[in-house]
């Protein structure tokens, strides 16, 4: 008998994990500290972390700045023979530590996770065909992953390196901001391809920073990713970018998006950091930049366009 | 068939040491040690004998590589076995499977044979009072007499050791331990192993390159103390198989081993950041196995950092850096142990230094990188008392499984990495040349790294300058240690920091054939970049904590240097 699967988070990826799962036919125990109900069969919600531990894989449904806080809780009731996996597209403090780092520095776990690509949590609550990337070392966890939500319409594909699908993410939340962003100043799609290209060249530039293998980001958890982000309308960073964008306050725009977006945070953050190790991620400054009020989106956009072209 | 040549010189067996029963584990290993070369060579066997294929593919591999080897050596061992090798590959296409199996079984067990060392607790005895008299011999034979009425008083001061001994002891009781330390100097098995040997911690098992069995002294102390050999020419996967399995087996059963987990003494002298797992694994894979067995038996890892303020090999190693020659070598070789003259002048310069070497065992930890408590019980980060076998554990079952046991052992790669980081000691002389290397690097702004090292003499620091940096960065370095993130020598803890710059100065002067700084009165001068290149390189995990703000982009520059290695 397959054990429970365990949530910890019950916001819209949280739920449609736990749809997901209900849907592959196992019981969820779902922890919410709001106590949101989740209608679904086999589904507890529980205000207790000590009930999720029953479970064998926890999945972490949590924004990454309340990650090391939230691991920390529910790691008092775990042990080595838990499997976890996060599906946050956060990278936390000026030195970019991953979200699997934060899990395996805070909590007993080793065989973590992180589950990223371009699977929304709509297709997961919709039942609509998808598919994502597990990255782990562990391919307990990739097939854990795959017993509890994979199924007909669910492709979860699989990868050891951990930090590349973890940067990807982030940093196609940060591109899908900038794309948004350049929606709503009315760029065509030719700019927003630019933008997006070079992105990824510069997401990739950051993981190699953190040894990831680039390779990653040509796959699901970067292309894949962001082409869901782009050509999709949901996408939050998206819809906060469009409000930017369209000469909204950063606070007016939040309300708009309504949701906790990663990567405006990050776009300072991964400024600073390539400029410590010695490279540049001029798409992330740019966002940063505007972000901050130090320049106009028009004149971080012309910054971008008339910098130096070199070899791709 | 003969693999190897030069059987091991061993006492007598007139008078047989009986242990006792507080003894380590390893007073046993001679009568352990068929049982461990039997089943090390059932282990690698069965793996290469379950079909025909497989069967096919070890014997071609070990027989090809062999024949290579001996035809190109040439030497007595070749005149003996390269028929055998050669034989085998003319007759592997017709052999019958049970000729091809028994061929493999035999292999494996001759390999195995000559890998498994040899323990002899009255040459263990002998070693204790004789090493600290040959090596005070060396660097200061006046004090001899002194050394020989009561030994270790000279070598007391040259060398301190530091960390949770009691600790240490009291869980080599409790399982296995395996020292894991950092790696820069041929001297580092000899300093280590008496540095045991005074903190009353049992003798390991460690693997010892071959050539340093051909000198029939060293070979005798090696072959009679536990050390294994490795024979670095040997490529075969059969041979490291039996290597790792050898490790493996001794982990299992319970006795204390080392190795250098960066594999080969860090040219560059940066602490390590890659881990080579091959070993390491070994730790983790006795774990599991045990465990499976139903026989758990815990494993604790001691990351140890070594920290010289001189290095007698520094100028070989840095230069080899720069070159990047610095090919993985086997764990210990023995390629400066003739350079007598080196020996001497480095003995008789530490004689001058107060603590110039320190060895620090850091706090043991499991193999998933959890800390253990004081009854080697392993802790959440929380500070819970957490199994460690639930770690090979799924739904019930303990199992072995190699591709997740590689995952952990690349976790605690990381682990000991952060550890190494947080447990290396800074030395005088490493302080001193890391803040006249950031001057180097400050005046040549983006240079690379080859254009700097030709900087020779050309960047000075006036004295005052130097003393007030050198000032600023130890208070930083003490903020540091107060968080864990670094140690300092009690030299930097204690003394003003004019007193550490003429320390440091002296030091340079007169030991290596070039000297690194240049004390010419009101200026001092980055007169050897490399050599300080060499000895600043222990801080650059560090130097943009330590850099005050004009000195912020050097400090940036040479922490990239460190990640760019």
């Amino acid at each position: 008998m397959n054990p429970p699967v365990g949530i910890v988070g019950a916001g819209a990826f949280g739920q449609g994990l736990a749809r997901a799962a209900s849907r592959a036919g196992r019981d969820v125990i779902i922890y919410s500290r709001a106590g949101q109900t989740v209608d679904a069969p086999r589904v507890t919600v529980t205000g207790d972390y000590a009930d999720v531990a029953e479970a064998e894989l926890v999945f972490f449904a949590v924004p990454s700045t309340y990650m090391r806080e939230v691991a920390d809780e529910m790691g008092a009731h775990l042990d080595g023979s838990h499997l976890a996996v996060h599906v946050s597209r956060g990278l936390v403090g000026d030195e970019l530590e991953t979200l699997t780092h934060v899990i395996r520095s805070t909590t007993p776990v080793r065989r973590v996770g992180a589950l990223a690509g371009p699977l929304s949590a709509e297709d997961l609550a919709e039942d609509r065909p998808s598919g994502g990337i597990v990255g782990t070392r562990f391919p307990e966890v990739a097939d854990a992953v795959r017993g509890a939500i994979g199924g007909p319409k669910l492709r979860i594909y699989s990868t050891k390196d951990v930090v590349g699908v973890e940067v990807a993410s982030a940093m196609v939340g940060l591109l899908a901001l900038s794309a948004g962003f350049g929606q709503g100043l009315g760029l065509g799609p030719s700019t927003l391809a630019i933008m997006g290209t070079r992105g990824l060249a510069e997401a990739a530039r950051v993981g190699a920073a953190l040894a990831a293998d680039y390779r990653t980001f040509n796959g699901l958890a970067g292309v894949g990713d962001l082409m869901s982000a782009l050509t999709g309308d949901g996408r939050p960073e998206l819809l906060l970018g469009r409000a930017l964008g369209s000469g909204m306050s950063l606070e007016d725009a939040a309300k708009e998006a309504g949701a906790n977006i990663e990567g405006a945070a990050l776009a300072a953050r991964a400024t600073h950091f390539a400029k410590c190790r010695g490279f540049e991620v001029p798409i992330a400054a740019a966002v940063r930049d505007v972000l901050s009020g130090e320049c106009s989106a028009k004149d971080a956009l012309g910054k971008l366009m008339t910098r130096r072209v070199g070899v791709e | 068939m003969k693999l190897f040549s030069g059987k091991p010189l061993r006492l007598p067996r007139l008078r047989p040491y009986v242990p006792k029963k507080d003894d380590p584990a390893i007073f046993w290993f001679n009568q352990d040690r068929d049982d461990v070369v039997r089943e090390v060579a059932k282990r690698v066997a069965e793996a290469h004998t379950s079909d025909r294929h497989r069967m096919e593919l070890a014997l071609n591999e070990v027989a090809f590589n062999e024949s290579e080897r001996l035809s190109k050596q040439r030497d007595d061992e070749a005149k003996e076995s390269l028929g055998y090798w050669r034989g085998i590959l003319r007759r592997v296409g017709r052999m019958t499977d049970a000729d091809k199996r028994r061929t493999i079984e035999n292999i494996c067990t001759r390999m195995a044979g000559d890998v498994a060392g040899n323990f002899d607790p009255r040459v263990y005895a002998m070693a204790e009072n004789l090493v600290p008299r040959l090596i005070t011999a060396a660097m200061s034979p006046a004090q001899l007499p002194q050394e020989i009425m009561t030994p270790h008083t000279a070598l007391k001061g040259l060398l301190s050791i530091e960390g949770p001994l009691d600790k240490l002891r009291h869980l080599s009781r409790k399982g296995a331990l395996v020292f894991v330390p950092t790696h820069s100097s041929n001297l580092d098995s000899v300093v280590l192993g008496y540095a045991l040997q005074r903190a009353k911690l049992p003798p390991v098992v460690y693997g010892a390159g071959k050539n340093l069995f051909t000198n029939p002294i060293i070979s005798f102390f090696m072959h009679n103390l536990g050390a294994y050999r490795v024979d670095r020419r040997v490529k075969s996967v059969l041979y490291k198989q039996i290597l790792k399995t050898y490790s493996t087996v001794m982990i299992e059963r319970g006795y204390h081993s080392l190795f250098f987990p960066g594999g080969t003494r860090s040219r560059s002298n940066l602490v390590e950041t890659k881990i080579k797992l091959g070993l390491a694994g070994t730790g983790v894979e006795a774990f599991s196995r045990n465990q499976a067995n139903g026989t758990p038996r815990p494993v604790f890892f001691i990351p140890t950092t070594i920290n010289y303020a001189l290095c007698l090999e520094a100028e070989t190693l840095i230069e080899d850096h720069l070159k990047e020659q610095g090919k993985a070598r086997y764990i210990i070789d023995d390629d400066e142990f003739s350079r007598v003259d080196k020996w001497v002048a480095f003995f008789r310069k530490l004689t001058a230094l107060e603590s110039a070497s320190i060895i620090r065992f850091g706090e043991p930890i499991d193999p998933f990188g959890n800390d253990v408590d004081d009854d080697g019980r392993s802790l959440t980060p929380r500070g819970d008392v957490v199994d460690p076998g639930t770690y090979v554990t799924r739904r019930g079952e303990a199992s072995v499984d190699t591709v997740r046991d590689q995952a952990y052992t690349r976790g605690l790669g990381e682990v000991l990495v952060e550890r190494f980081h947080a447990e290396t000691v800074i030395m005088s002389t490493q302080l001193v040349a890391h803040i006249l290397f950031r001057r180097l690097v400050r005046a040549t702004p983006g240079a690379d790294l080859f254009v700097r090292v030709r900087h020779r003499g050309d960047v000075s620091m006036p004295r005052d300058e130097l003393v007030r940096e050198v000032s600023d960065a130890r208070d930083a370095l003490l903020k540091l240690q107060e968080e864990g993130r670094v140690r300092v020598s009690p030299v930097l803890l204690t003394e003003p920091a004019e007193h550490i710059v003429e320390r440091a100065l002296a030091a340079f002067k007169g030991y290596h054939d070039r000297i690194a700084a240049l004390d010419v009165g009101a200026e001092i001068t980055a007169e050897d970049p490399t050599l300080l290149l060499y000895y600043q390189n222990r801080l650059v995990h560090y130097a943009e904590a330590i850099a005050d703000e004009p000195n912020r982009e050097a400090a940036q520059e040479i922490a990239r240097m460190g990640r760019d290695r």
